[in-house]
């Protein structure tokens, strides 16, 4: 049972090496923004699972700041600027 | 298990060196943030798999949450500065394509 | 009450079951983040494997856990990942959307 979840947890980990591609190229800053959150998402699965698998029950609270830190992620990213048009 | 996991670590690494190598080279500040907060992913869910829950615990919060928020807002605003000083000392206009497609104008 | 043991295939089975669809969503996902062609397309991919891929893994991990806080913790987590999500895709499409200083 163990082998099946370090399996799952490669699969996403390869998922997640893909997914690199779009941050990396990925033409406008949305782009590059999402595709950090579904890495964050995909973190948090790999957590859960390396969790499961190694018996390490402290890795669900690592899994439940990485779901914390994409949202502020999100909200530094879609800020709005107030300031904007007053220069620098 | 064991082979299973070696083929995680090694996955693991060959995403996570590149990835760091990107972020460094990279020219565009916000590109560089965003591969920042990518990077800093891959290296708790490294500490993790070092059975270093604490250790992965403060990588993610300190690094990508604070440090990345934090981060962002900096390069946005440097960006801005840029355009400013460009405005001011001449060269191209912020407003010309530059060739970056991030740069805010 | 009945023996929890003879239960243990069933379980393994279902959480084998749910971890495998989960995995299937976050594989399509990424797919459609890479292959798909503009951008809110890619954040329509994005959200299914975001919202499903992640609550079908945390179903079947939730066997697992050590005692039942964990198991509420692993549902809210599940929960709060719903309603950041959801918000968060929809911030990104409305900035891009208006444009916002920057080149589409």
């Amino acid at each position: 049972m163990d082998e099946f979840y370090i399996g799952a947890a490669l699969l996403l980990l390869l998922t997640m090496a893909g997914g690199l591609v779009r941050v990396a190229v990925g033409p406008s800053p949305a782009d590059r923004m999402m595709a950090a959150q579904l890495l964050g998402s995909s973190g948090i699965g790999i957590l859960l699972l390396l969790a499961a698998a190694l018996g390490i029950p402290a890795l669900f609270d690592v899994a439940l700041i990485f779901a914390l830190l994409a949202v502020i992620n999100v909200a530094a990213f879609t800020r709005r600027r107030v300031d904007e048009g007053s220069g620098a | 298990m064991e082979t299973m996991l070696l083929l995680f670590d090694a996955l693991l690494l060959l995403t996570t060196i590149p990835l760091a190598l990107v972020t460094v080279t990279s020219p565009e500040p916000r590109r560089a943030v965003m591969l920042f907060i990518a990077f800093t992913l891959t290296l708790a869910l490294i500490w993790a798999r070092l059975a270093a829950p604490d250790v992965a615990l403060a990588e993610a919060a300190v690094g990508a949450g604070l440090g990345g928020a934090l981060m962002l807002a900096a390069a946005r605003r440097a960006a801005r500065v840029s355009a400013a000083d460009t405005a001011l000392y001449g060269g191209t206009p912020p407003t010309a394509d530059r060739g970056t497609d991030d740069r805010q104008a | 009450m009945i023996d929890l043991t003879t239960l243990t295939p069933l379980i393994n089975g279902l959480s084998v079951l749910l971890i495998s669809a989960g995995a299937f969503f976050f594989l399509a996902g990424t797919v459609g983040l890479l292959r798909l062609p503009d951008l809110h397309s890619r954040l329509h991919a994005l959200t299914k494997a975001d919202n499903l891929g992640l609550g079908l893994v945390v179903l079947g991990v939730l066997p697992r856990v050590p005692d039942v806080l964990y198991g509420i913790k692993l549902l809210l987590l599940w929960i709060m990942v719903l309603v950041a999500g959801a918000t968060g895709a929809h911030l990104i499409a409305k900035r891009a959307l208006r444009g916002e200083g920057e080149p589409r």
